[in-house]
């Protein structure tokens, strides 16, 4: 209809012969009108639904949050096209976005957005924080990361190391910003390798306090989020010294800034300067000059120094030690992980919106325009990106559960699902934003249109809270010992999904029917197929290092090819396996129908990775299937594309002009406003 | 004239203009059904008597619902819903003279439409928490965009704005002296053009920005702000309970005084629909409206609306007995409730009408 509406307008447009003044040339070109995409799409399935789905909880307290951010001048909100627009101004100073930075966290604290972050305990507390974190996330990444930094990570240390004593005198500040916290893990010389770290703690019994030292240059702490201009506290990693025995590596509370923010003796900070992204966070270097803290200060719920100088654990294996002290770590992981999937989904919402308003060249002469969305090759960019938010997003929502449900025993699991998919959302994260910025053109270059320069405010999340391929590495490896385990009880697997592996090895079909490629049972076998074959033959090339006497360190090293196609495998059939639950919770009905294509271009893209033909899981004629089907999918969802992202649930105001009328938004009368 | 006296809005056919005049002076205007959109450069409307326009004539909706049950008033609804998207998003600027009361139905007539121009006459409210219905219209759109948390505290309280602060806060786009108005209406209707911004500043000719008195609650924005971003009903009323305390002004106890009078299960169910609506366009905001209107009128949660209605418009004891009395007994998942589609056979959401997909001026497209 609107090709043929447009079309006779331009034939009308051919047969006036009076020719147009002149100003009518210069007012309005016809032809390139904006045609909003609400008007043209239809909803085949109740978004609001598939949106509670999504984001899974506490849809009212993040709606009540982006209210809270649109309706104050403090989140720079912009008119663009007859329409509000909030994000910051990233053309101010780092100085000036640090200080935008404070106080957007203050106007969040005088509102109460904080309350029971520190003080409440439960799920449900901890799943609405995590649902205030994806909401800040989505304003601005600064803004989370300042906010994790004196949460997650300084909160958490005290939550988690620390003792009741500790509790009572911590949190009930840190919730109130009576006390501005910051975590120095990690320095110039040591970051994944936290064991390494060189400062120093000694104990001095004559006035039990600790005295904490950075011995050289490479032992200064750096990139510590919040040192470089706010914080007033810090959690401290060192080695404690005690009587000349190095106890290994353990946390202190040091003080490092006074009330009115000056640096206190025997502490240096330096700021680390402008960064690619996040210079919203005044990340800083520290140096510890025998500072003396006192004894109190030890968080001691993994060990503790007795006034007179007694180094004290319950735990004797020092590996088990340090493994304790690094589990807050999880939850910061478990947010990077989920905030990079809404990162996904504002890059590809608006890269979809774009694309459906967007036209470029036209397949005959004198007809409109071709819509970007509607060229086949498009939708092969864009929409198995889409499914793979949707997959991601379901992988999410169980890593939160499986966080806020935590129990000693499901420690191992959190630590390697935590690990694999703070890993692969972060880097497919960046995939996305990477290909949602070309499909935008030019425009994905503008700064306000946001979908670029994503790339560099989220770069860093392939590193920080462990870098990525070690992370992949260590889930290998936990894989591996998994293995060994089983074989020890005779062959059963339990616990991380790896139940398939007690079963026989599934059969690909070899003639792969459009109908079997759309099976959710053929898809898990397939991915289960991949997995369990790639960890044969990972343990089979480790063993057979072990066997020739190599160690283990160096066995894991040499066969990091394998350990890496099996980090992701895991990775894929793990998330697949959240994706069918989370279909199976629907009613039938035309939600769980698209849900279900939307599934299966997920688990199909998973199909094309090179393991299935390098190894040969697949044929070559199969691999052609699945590759046939995938494009047949595109094409079947291509009418959902609108519904689907805007099932995401973000607001038009954290979107950007792009991904609404971007002709009004650059037209000449908002330049002269 | 095109129109008998008896029908109840004149139409006049200028050479550019439609000038729309809502005729039914006994029941304050109430709006009805044969306003429809001439396709012309631009539409007046206007009220006559002392009103622009008190609003959908609610008595006569109770009235067929108790007649022909709830549909009878979904019917209505539905019109009238409709009515308030077509007039949201029509191709031609829309002048409404508010030189009146303009209040509910009255503010679903105008505020979709491009120029709202008040006057030292203009007295504006959505008192539906009062009656146990919730600020409807797509109210939910326009007030959610108001500065601030402005839009919560007149869809809660129910607070009446004069012409001034119409203008500060948004919801009139310009403000024309009454003793003008004959002025301004012959320089309209002269007007050949569906421009915006020659309209406005045709308007602009006869506007003044005359200052907000002393007293005016717009000057109290930071307090507003404060206590009505607080999460819950509850949360406000307290926010404001400790500002009492703090400020002793008159206009803190009126608001707690109002909010304890007014329904607790509308002022829930507002409550909720603002902050949704604020992140909706106004398509989407009259289709949950229109579901929650249903859920009013089916009184499956609560009979408010009817309480209510017997006690400021038939009765007129003013003492409604709400049920549920506290808004303390009313949960998340009964508020959830009125949000959810219609339980019923052969219910339906409502269809928003199609509009032309090109060409539609950017101030429109903004708003879908």
């Amino acid at each position: 209809m609107d090709r043929a509406y447009q079309r006779t307008r331009i034939l009308t447009n051919h047969l006036i012969l009076n020719s147009p003044a002149q100003t009518d040339c210069l007012t309005s070109n016809e032809c390139l009108s904006y045609s909003p995409p609400e008007l043209s799409e239809k909803y085949a399935f109740d978004v609001s639904e598939m949106r509670r789905l999504m984001d899974g909880h506490d849809v009212e307290e993040r709606d009540r949050l982006f209210g809270l951010i649109i309706q104050s001048k403090l989140f720079n909100p912009r008119v663009r096209g007859g329409k509000v627009f909030v994000s910051p101004d990233y053309n101010q100073s780092m100085e000036q976005q640090r200080e935008m930075t404070w106080k957007r966290i203050e106007y969040l604290l005088e509102r109460g957005v904080f309350g029971g972050w520190m003080t409440g305990k439960g799920e449900e507390v901890e799943m609405k924080r995590f649902a205030c974190f994806e909401v800040l996330g989505l304003f601005d990444h600064s803004i989370s990361i300042k906010l994790g930094v004196h949460f997650f990570l300084w909160g958490g240390a005290i939550q988690f190391f620390g003792t009741k004593h500790h509790h009572d005198k911590w949190l009930r500040d840190t919730e109130n910003y009576l006390i501005k916290g910051c975590f120095s893990m990690t320095e110039l010389g040591h970051g994944s390798n936290v064991r390494g770290i060189e400062t120093v703690t000694t104990y001095d019994s004559n006035t039990g306090e600790f005295i904490i030292n950075t011995p050289c240059e490479s032992a200064q702490k750096y990139w510590i989020g919040g040192a470089a201009k706010h914080a007033t506290h810090t959690i401290v990693f060192s080695q404690l010294n005690i009587n000349g025995t190095n106890e290994g590596v353990h946390a202190l509370i040091a003080q490092i800034r006074d009330a009115d923010g000056n640096v206190c003796p025997n502490i240096r900070i330096a700021d680390c300067g402008h960064k690619i992204g996040l210079n919203g966070v005044d990340n800083g270097r520290i140096w510890f000059d025998n500072v003396r803290v006192p004894r109190e200060n030890l968080l001691n719920s993994v060990a503790d120094v007795s006034p007179d100088g007694k180094y004290l654990s319950a735990i004797k294996d020092p590996d088990q030690r340090f493994a304790a002290f690094l589990s807050p770590l999880t939850a910061g992981r478990v947010n990077i992980a989920v905030n990079a999937v809404y990162q996904s989904k504002v890059g590809l919402a608006i890269a979809i919106r774009y694309a459906l308003t967007r036209r470029a060249f036209s397949l005959k002469a004198n007809e409109p325009e071709v819509l970007l969305l509607d060229y086949p090759s498009h939708q092969r960019r864009l929409l198995p990106l889409l499914a793979k938010i949707y997959a991601m997003s379901f992988g999410a929502n169980y890593l939160k559960m499986l966080y806020v449900r935590r129990t000693p025993q499901s420690n191992k699991t959190i630590h390697v699902v935590s690990s694999s998919f703070k890993a692969t959302c972060t880097w497919s994260n960046m995939q996305i934003i990477q290909e949602c910025r070309e499909a935008c053109g030019g425009q994905g270059l503008k700064t306000e249109n946001r979908v670029g320069h994503l790339k560099a405010e989220h770069d860093v999340q392939s590193t920080f809270e462990g870098d990525n391929n070690i992370l992949m590495q260590q889930v290998s490896k936990a894989l591996f010992a998994e293995y060994v385990a089983a074989q020890k009880r005779n062959k059963v697997f339990k616990g991380l999904g790896l139940e398939h592996m007690n079963k026989p090895c599934p059969v690909i079909p070899s003639q792969l029917t459009s109908t079997t490629l759309r099976c959710s049972q053929f898809q898990m076998d397939a991915l289960c197929l991949r997995e369990r074959e790639l960890l044969n033959r990972f343990v089979a090339d480790v063993s057979q290092c072990l066997a020739r006497g190599e160690s283990k360190e160096h066995a894991f090293n040499t066969n990091y090819q394998l350990a890496e196609d099996l980090g992701k495998a895991f990775s894929d059939r793990a998330i697949f396996q959240t994706f069918v639950e989370a279909e199976a919770t629907l009613a039938a009905g035309s939600l769980k129908d698209v849900l279900g294509m939307v599934r299966s271009l997920y688990a199909l893209t998973c199909l094309e990775d090179v393991t299935y033909l390098r190894y040969g899981y697949l044929s070559v004629d199969n691999a052609t299937a699945v590759r046939r089907e995938i494009t047949k999918l595109c094409s079947e969802l291509r009418p959902h594309a609108l519904a689907l992202v805007s099932s995401f649930g973000i607001p038009d105001a954290f979107l950007s002009p792009i991904a609404f009328n971007w002709i009004d938004a650059n037209s000449w009368s908002s330049v002269q406003h | 004239m095109a129109s008998s006296q008896h029908e109840q809005v004149l139409v006049e056919e200028k050479s550019f203009a439609r000038i729309l005049t809502l005729n039914r002076t006994k029941q304050l205007n109430a709006l009805s059904f044969q306003m429809d959109d001439p396709n012309v450069k631009l539409i007046i409307l206007k009220g006559k008597g002392r009103s622009f326009c008190a609003g959908g004539d609610v008595a006569a909706v109770v009235h067929d619902i108790r007649a022909g049950g709830w549909r009878a008033g979904a019917n209505f609804f539905m019109k009238e819903f409709t009515l308030n998207y077509l007039m949201a998003t029509y191709s031609k600027p829309q002048v409404s003279i508010l030189n009146g009361i303009v209040m509910g139905g009255g503010n679903g007539a105008s505020m979709h439409g491009r120029f709202r121009v008040a006057t030292e006459n203009s007295l504006f409210a959505m008192p539906e928490t009062a009656l146990g219905l919730f600020p409807d219209v797509g109210a939910s759109y326009f007030l959610s965009r108001l500065p601030g948390f402005f839009g919560e505290y007149l869809g809660l309280t129910g607070a009446r704005l004069d012409g001034v602060e119409m203008l500060a806060c948004g919801l009139a786009t310009h403000f024309v002296p009454s003793a003008k108005l004959p002025m301004l209406e012959a320089a309209l209707c002269a007007v050949d053009s569906s421009d915006p911004a020659i309209i406005s500043s045709i308007i602009g000719q006869y506007s003044e920005r005359p200052s907000l008195k002393e007293q005016s609650v717009y000057n109290r924005l930071d307090v507003i702000d404060r206590c009505f971003s607080q999460k819950t009903v509850e949360e406000i009323l307290s926010a404001l309970e400790r500002e009492a305390v703090d400020r002793r002004e008159g206009w803190i106890s009126t608001t707690i005084q109002t909010l304890k009078k007014a329904s607790p299960t509308s002022l829930k169910i507002s409550l909720r629909s603002i902050r949704v609506g604020r992140l909706q366009g106004v398509g989407p905001c009259l289709v949950r409206e229109y579901r929650m209107v249903c859920h009013v009128m089916r009184g499956e949660f609560s009979k408010d609306f009817f309480e209510g209605c017997r006690a400021i418009l038939l009765d007129k004891d003013k003492n409604p007995k709400w049920e549920p009395s506290k808004l303390e007994l009313i949960t998340d998942t009964t508020v959830d409730s009125y949000f959810s589609k219609v339980k019923n056979e052969d219910w339906e959401d409502l269809k928003l009408p199609a509009r032309p997909k090109f060409n539609l001026p950017p101030y429109v497209i903004a708003k879908l």
